[in-house]
């Protein structure tokens, strides 16, 4: 019987090798692409997905021009473990990337010094704040301008429903730069058309707890009448409570309409191929000018790195066009989130117009005085001389930790 | 009628294999079923097995520019493991089950890094990282003696209580790695997010520069670590009483040995020898790393001591053979769009029972009794 075990393996292996020969190897590739993920390669939703879909579409397009793109990846790779994200770069070389791309934070410090050891590889890390001159880059997206259309399909809402309480299930406050952004971004938003609206801000203290997105939702809705419910989290709960409740709200990462389609009005959403693309277009060109060209990428509504999902049947009436406008102004160059100028929409002969007016957003930055190390000068968004100044980019990416008016942290009421 | 008693119809017998080349053909039959496995599950998932076991087997060395970062990066897997191993090895002799290997590494690699990143950066290497191990070894070898200590004193199980003193560990070192404040030197300063800091570069493990391949010296230490381990347990007095405890603890206790004594001698060793390790990985590593909450030398570390019988030079081929494994699953799955890490752990974990299967069917036979040669034998 054994025997009879043994050979029905031998056979079924002998099979399905002759199955999997396929033309695969020893070929010749334009562009090899390696990539370190932080979840599994085959996951369907959530940050590594949309990391991966996003490789894998700049992939196809490129594959369309008539180039032959090779994708490693090595995935599961835990972003506070050094040994296995340098392992995972001595890999990706070792099977003859050309450019390696990193997805999670924590990638940093890893890469940085690969960089320096592979000087012909081009090494590309997603969030962080290292790089070099020669082969070392990062990336990431003005996400808040997304934002802040958000909180004009939100305001716009809240003023239907004649309810000045919106509601933030947000995954930290004032703690990272990139959750009070957002929360800014989409406040002013929000105020943009409906000056008297306050958001709720109820942290989860986590990046990602579906429970916990639950039961912040169902908070900020029982305590503060919230009727719309906008999030910066991972999974899709905030919005099905609100569904639940008759109220509504605006998800993150993905179009959520399916998720809450009674609810969900739009979704900020990352285009994560439009850098992906561009990225490899420059390897392909020429990796010796590819951080010059590339730069430490902070894609926007601009670059259609960043932006909103198709609006919702749910919306109230104008929002597009509304949305429109605004998007406009940020796409041009004229105007951006933080700076000291707010948008104002008014009606002239029946067409919808957008204003600028200067106006103070306050302080931005406060330092912290638990921080040795941190910068001592707070910094205060204002008008100067009767003209707009532009907040440094620097609050964006790395030190903005203060609410401006009309947001309220329940935590700290 | 009524009081007839159902006799089990399958019974398991001992019996004795000595046939040496009997024993090596078992086991090595057993390997090939794993992998003759796993190449049907890869042909399901359209992966040419002779492609992905190339792939693992040379580890990727084949066709690569920096074939050598390969093997450098598989003994940074290798040596933790081994030495954990072989340090369990100690404790399991006693029938001490110390199943706290991993809470132990992880005392260890803490102590180790608060040194790194404490010290004067002028200071020279060799004194640093001589530091590091011995203040990692002694703070982890504490960290089990209290196991033992309670063991002896109050006869608490000590299989329960190393098994719940990794989650105090485990959680120290989630403490560490997250929380934000002036006081943690374990945070990197710079970064907005908290983030374990890097050692500065003294504390780096010295490697020996051999054309291109950098030669870790934490691996000769690993192996002149196996080498006294052998001659620690074949060879002296206290090896000798931990053998004689672990067979009766009346006899030795009749031979006029302090058992008790022995009992935490022995569980310090151990622990401080796996801290020891832990010590070694932080400065090869040149950062504590909180995903070592999930790395798996404590229990792999059973696994080899368990398949190598407690032999020091079995615990070493054994090592080798699962981190050579580990590693280059990971390599070769990752030319595979249907292939994930999963898929490592999934082998080596088909590898592992089968092999412990095999081990079983060695050591007992497998008996099925007919039901009237039962009767007959209850009459």
């Amino acid at each position: 019987m054994k025997k009879g075990l043994v050979i029905l393996l031998t056979l079924a292996l002998i099979v399905g090798c002759l199955a999997a020969f396929t033309a695969c190897s020893g070929e010749d590739y334009d562009l090899v692409v390696g990539a370190i993920y932080i979840g599994g390669k085959d996951e369907t939703s959530g940050y590594t997905a949309a990391h991966a879909n996003g490789i894998k579409k700049a992939i196809a397009n490129l594959e369309k021009e008539g180039y032959k793109v090779k994708l490693e990846v090595v995935d599961k790779v835990d972003d506070t473990d050094y040994n296995a994200v340098a392992a995972a770069c001595d890999t990706l070389v070792a099977k003859g990337s050309d450019i390696i791309f990193g997805i999670s934070f924590g990638y940093l410090h890893a890469m940085n010094d690969k960089a320096a050891e592979y000087k012909d590889v081009l090494f590309s890390h997603a969030t962080g704040y290292l790089s070099n001159d020669t082969n070392y880059n990062n990336y990431f997206g003005r996400i808040y301008q997304a934002r802040y259309l958000s909180g004009i399909a939100a305001g716009l809402k809240s003023i239907e429903l004649e309810s000045d309480s919106i509601g933030y299930v947000a995954a930290w406050t004032t703690e990272y730069a990139e959750t009070t952004s957002g929360i800014n971004a989409f406040a002013l938003g929000v105020q943009s058309v409906n000056p008297d609206a306050t958001v709720y801000v109820k942290s989860i203290k986590s990046w990602g707890d579906t429970a916990k997105e639950q039961q912040a939702a169902q908070y900020l809705i029982d305590t503060y009448n919230c009727t719309v419910i906008a999030q910066h989290c991972d999974s899709a709960q905030p919005q099905i409570v609100a569904q639940e409740n008759d109220v509504y709200g605006c998800g993150y990462n993905t179009d959520m309409t399916s998720d809450a389609p009674k609810a969900h009005l739009t979704a900020p959403i990352w285009n994560w191929h439009v850098y992906y693309q561009f990225a490899m277009e420059e390897a392909l060109k020429d990796p010796a000018t590819f951080v010059d060209a590339v730069g430490n990428y902070l894609g926007g509504l601009k670059e259609g790195f960043v932006d909103i999902s198709p609006l919702s049947e749910n919306c109230a009436p104008n929002t597009a066009k509304m949305i429109e406008l605004a998007r406009k102004e940020m796409v041009d160059g004229n105007w951006d989130v933080f700076h000291s100028a707010k948008l104002s929409f008014e009606a002239i002969q029946g067409e919808i117009a957008i204003k600028i007016t200067p106006a103070d957003l306050g302080t931005l930055y406060t330092p912290d005085p638990e921080k040795e190390d941190a910068d001592p000068n707070p910094y205060v968004c204002k008008v100067e001389d009767d003209q707009v100044t532009k907040t440094p980019d620097y609050v964006i990416t790395g030190t903005m930790n203060t609410f401006v008016a009309g947001v309220t942290d329940v935590d700290k009421m | 009628m009524s009081s007839k008693k159902l006799v089990s119809p399958i019974r398991i017998v001992k019996r004795d294999v000595q046939n040496k080349w009997l024993l090596a053909a078992l086991y090595g039959g057993g390997i090939l079923l794993a992998f003759l496995l796993g190449a049907v599950l890869l042909s399901l998932l359209k992966v040419n097995p002779f492609e992905y076991y190339g792939d693992m087997f040379t580890i990727g060395m084949i066709g690569n520019r920096y074939f050598t970062k390969s093997l450098e990066n598989w003994i940074i897997i290798f040596v933790p493991l081994v030495i954990t191993s072989l340090a369990l090895s100690m404790a399991f002799k006693m029938k001490f089950w110390n199943i706290g290997g991993k809470g132990q590494f992880i005392i260890g690699s803490i102590v180790a890094s608060a040194i790194a990143l404490t010290m004067k950066p002028n200071t020279s290497p060799f004194v640093l990282i001589a530091l590091m191990t011995i203040c990692g070894g002694l703070s982890a070898g504490i960290y089990g003696m209290i196991t033992a200590i309670l063991k002896v004193r109050f006869g608490t199980n000590e299989t329960l209580l190393t098994l719940m003193f990794n989650y105090i560990a485990l959680n120290l070192l989630f403490y560490f790695g997250e929380t934000q404040g002036a006081w943690n030197i374990f945070l990197s300063k710079e970064s907005v997010r908290p983030l374990l800091a890097k050692f500065p570069e003294n504390a780096w493990m010295t490697t020996i520069k051999l054309g291109d391949f950098n030669l870790n010296v934490s691996l000769i230490l690993a192996l002149v670590f196996a080498a006294f381990m052998w001659f620690y347990l074949a060879k002296t007095k206290q090896g000798y009483e931990i053998s004689v405890v672990g067979d009766s603890i009346s006899t030795a206790k009749y031979a006029g040995m302090k058992v008790n004594k022995i009992i935490v001698r022995t569980m310090f060793l151990s622990a401080m020898f796996i801290g020891i390790a832990g010590a070694f990985n932080v400065s090869t590593s040149h950062t504590l790393t909180s995903s070592m909450a999930y790395g798996d030398e404590g229990w792999t570390g059973i696994v080899v001591v368990w398949l190598a019988k407690l032999n020091p030079f079995a615990v070493v081929i054994i090592s080798i053979l699962l981190s050579w494994l580990r590693y280059g699953c990971v390599v070769a799955a990752s030319s595979y769009t249907t292939v994930n890490s999963y898929f490592a752990d999934m082998l080596q974990g088909i590898i592992l029972f089968i092999v412990l299967a095999v081990d079983f069917f060695i050591k007992y036979k497998v008996v099925f009794t007919k039901r009237e040669n039962a009767v007959k034998e209850k009459n």
